[in-house]
């Protein structure tokens, strides 16, 4: 992989909010599969590409992100030249009051700062696991101005959900939101490739028109200007717009091909390291059909659950279909079915919690229940 | 640029009790306890002591080892003017030499520390695993105005003859150290860990060096030499957890008392944590009809089958109906359907093949009975090789490629790289 690009990331998407997960921190640092936050997905498979420039453009609770990717160490993104850049939004000195324009001056910035022959713009609501040689070889052969990579979801993706039309050649010739009748199933899975220089004219252009907000699909929807071309992806993505396709894409999980697909094709993800303790599984622990992260300590009955690090199941104790976050303690006698249990938890003895698949009980973080 | 104090760590030592397990690798590189490597403990300990500048001695099968420990970035050890340095054996103008003992091996690196200029230097083995604030320690050292203080613990008067045993007097003033005494007067015995004045370490070391007789040893030597020389060498009790990984026996042991008294070594202390090199893996999974219970799993595990009192480390797969009790497996092994592995340490990616059945439940003795490496019916597999299906290997085994067998009773069904 001898072409030179960089990355940049859209760590927050205004459409999306996953309730109580999203209220303390930006969607790209939503806490997934055990010991991942969604964000490291595609920050992984930009590494895995080769890429050694990315930044993460981001608006506001973006502490928890910042926490998260830290010098970018784990992604092996702390380097003289280049690396992980952070791209909160551009405020100049003297300004007090905001212009608007802050987050696309953040991003002009970054792109002319670089010396890359592409960039790879990607959202952070997709979970997959690929490098993107075959995304950019296609985007060479093609022709295209700009490539859009996309899978075959349709419109059952959820909202946001932008279907893309396309000619006999795969070049785009209509995009559609959240329509109410797909003319494809072709959906947009949020990532882009197109030349540096060409994405800077076309952001100095929005600027001038005194657009405010960057959005991907802003860039796809240029295809009567520039030749869009679409790029089919046939592995596993996993999308995440909403606390029922969380707690869907987290079940999923379970399914050992989604998870060959996502963890063990060959690349690795990864993820900012906590040191934690192997996880121990006491005489009366009964686990099946579970993914278990370290420093557990698991006293209790699990089955079909995503359990984060560092969390306490006690004795008597039953974890059912349940996504439970880091540091989270069940104390003993309780009963959870279907629930999400953001970090830090405390599930004091004896409580039931019992939550629809179709509407899981959502816990936030630090709860006291 | 002087610093208060500097750690080397012993980490060059064959460790020949532990078999195949360090054919390849060096003892301190040997996984333990799920998610570490023996050298995790006295490196962890360092950093959480706020030691910062730590020399890890290599020499026997050092590739392992140094990519191990690489910048020392996991430990918090890849610093400006300070952090972990990798101090093999080198070439000099005259004559070159191996580290020829303990004493030897800090003796080649004194223009290291000489750099370093410490006032203290804390000497510690790669080969024991226990939690202990050197700092303590080393305030002990300076408040006795001791010119070398020496770790202690009491051990079972019984077993005091195995250890090197420390005679004191008032206010734990060392008189004697007597290596492995039949009669012992005393049940403080040296868990290695030392910290010397360096200017009194230095000259002892170049006088030791001048001795054609010496074994350039901290036990035998250098520790006998001070004290005859009068200086104040001060023991410095320990309580807490430690345990000598130096044998199978040991070694199983040490893992199995994380699963027995997981409050004694407490890896779960969040006020002393030990930090590893991390495996980049996802959650371990345990499936359908898995059995877990007693155990330690870390990441990129697999679970199908039965798991039963055991520790596993990184990647490894127990496949469906296959059942391991009381075990150590190493990153990477993969434990077949129908095999049934009972007091097993299992080497890096060893494939323990289809109702291969493995333990101190099959009696009688094979060409791989080793009692000299083996015992307590723990059966050792090298690393990288693929056991036959079927095959039944009786406890006090050693499963290494070496072995010389007739093709029939020949359990390796093939070798590979890992």
């Amino acid at each position: 992989m001898f072409t030179s690009v960089m990355g940049l990331i859209v760590a927050d998407n205004k459409k999306i909010t996953l309730g109580e997960l999203t209220s303390p921190r930006a969607l790209s640092a939503v806490p997934f599969a055990g010991r991942y936050r969604i964000v490291d997905f595609v920050l992984s498979n930009m590494v895995n590409t080769g890429i050694k420039n990315v930044g993460v453009l981001t608006y506001n609770k973006y502490k928890s992100l910042m926490d998260h990717l830290g010098t970018g160490s784990p992604w092996s993104l702390d380097r003289k030249n280049d690396g992980l850049h952070i791209l909160p939004p551009y405020v100049n000195s003297e300004a007090t009051n905001v212009s608007g324009d802050e987050e696309l001056a953040g991003i002009i910035d970054f792109l002319r700062t670089s010396r890359t022959d592409y960039v790879i713009v990607a959202s952070s609501n997709v979970v997959l696991n690929s490098n993107f040689n075959a995304f950019i070889k296609s985007h060479q052969e093609s022709g295209a101005d700009i490539s859009v990579m996309y899978n075959r979801d349709g419109n059952k993706a959820g909202s946001p959900c932008y279907i893309l039309d396309t000619d006999d050649d795969g070049f785009v010739c209509d995009m559609l939101y959240n329509p109410e009748k797909a003319t494809s199933n072709k959906c947009s899975l949020g990532i882009i490739l197109l030349r540096r220089d060409m994405m800077i004219d076309i952001i100095a252009k929005m600027m001038a028109h005194g657009t405010s907000h960057f959005g991907i699909h802003s860039i796809v929807k240029m295809f009567d200007e520039f030749k869009v071309h679409a790029y089919e992806y046939t592995g596993t993505a996993l999308r995440i717009n909403s606390v029922q396709t969380y707690f869907n894409a987290s079940m999923a999980l379970l399914d050992g091909n989604v998870r060959d697909n996502l963890f063990w094709s060959g690349e690795s993800v990864y993820t900012k390291i906590k040191d934690e303790a192997p996880t121990l599984y006491f005489e009366s622990s009964e686990v099946s059909n579970s993914m278990i992260s370290d420093g557990c300590r698991i006293y209790g009955n699990v089955e079909n659950s995503i359990i984060f690090r560092g969390v306490t199941i006690s004795k008597n104790t039953t974890v059912k279909n349940c996504v439970i976050m880091q540091g989270a303690h069940i104390s003993e006698n309780c009963n959870l079915e279907n629930v999400i249990l953001d970090k830090n938890a405390f599930v004091r003895p004896g409580v039931r919690l019992v939550g629809h698949p179709s509407y899981p009980i959502v816990i936030g973080k630090g709860a006291g229940i | 640029m002087a610093k208060l104090a500097v750690a080397m760590i012993l980490a060059g030592g064959q460790g020949a009790r532990l078999g195949v397990l360090t054919k390849k690798i060096a003892k301190p590189a040997v996984p333990f306890g799920s998610r570490y490597r023996i050298i995790d403990f006295p490196l962890s300990n360092c950093v959480n002591s706020g030691i910062e500048t730590v020399g890890v001695l290599s020499q026997y099968q050092p590739l392992a080892l140094n990519t191990y420990v690489g910048n020392g970035h996991p430990w918090d050890l890849d610093r400006h003017n300070a952090g972990a340095y990798i101090l093999p054996p080198y070439q000099k103008t005259g004559k070159s030499d191996w580290y020829k003992g303990t004493a030897n091996a800090i003796y080649q690196n004194k223009d290291f520390l000489d750099d370093c200029d410490p006032k203290y230097v804390v000497i510690l083995s790669g080969d024991h695993i226990y939690k202990m604030d050197y700092a303590e320690m080393i305030e002990a050292h300076i408040r006795k105005g001791a010119d070398a203080t020496l770790a202690v613990i009491e051990v079972p008067w019984a077993e005091a003859s195995r250890f090197g045993i420390l005679n004191t007097k008032d206010d734990d003033i060392i008189t004697e150290f007597v290596e492995k005494p039949a009669k012992p007067e005393s049940n403080l015995a040296s868990m290695g860990v030392y910290v010397f004045t360096w200017e009194v370490l230095r000259k002892a070391l170049i006088e030791d060096e001048e001795n054609p007789d010496s074994n350039n040893d901290f036990g035998m030597n250098i520790v006998p030499m001070l004290l005859a020389s009068g200086k104040k060498l001060c023991a410095f009790r320990f309580s807490g957890y430690w345990k000598d990984v130096g044998t199978i026996a040991s070694l199983w042991e040490t893992n199995m008392d994380i699963l027995d008294k997981p409050e004694d070594i407490n890896l779960i202390d969040r006020s002393w944590k030990i930090y590893s090199r991390n495996p980049v893996k996802p959650s371990h999974f345990i499936g359908n009809d898995a059995k877990v219970v007693s155990s330690a799993l870390t990441d990129g595990c697999r679970i199908h089958g039965t798991v039963i009192h055991s520790v596993l480390s990184d990647s490894v797969i127990v496949e469906k109906g296959a059942v391991v009790k009381d075990c150590v497996l190493f990153p990477g092994v993969v434990v077949k359907s129908g095999a049934n592995i009972e007091r097993c340490v299992v080497d890096f990616g060893t494939v323990i093949g289809e109702n291969v059945k493995a333990g101190p439940s099959v009696t009688g003795e094979g060409p791989y009975t080793n009692h000299k490496i083996c015992s307590e019916g723990i059966v050792v597999f090298e690393r990288g090789l693929k056991i036959k299906a079927n095959s039944t290997i009786p406890g006090n085994s050693m499963v290494d490629s070496d072995v010389q067998t007739t093709e029939e009773e020949n359990v390796i069904e093939e070798i590979f790289r890992v």
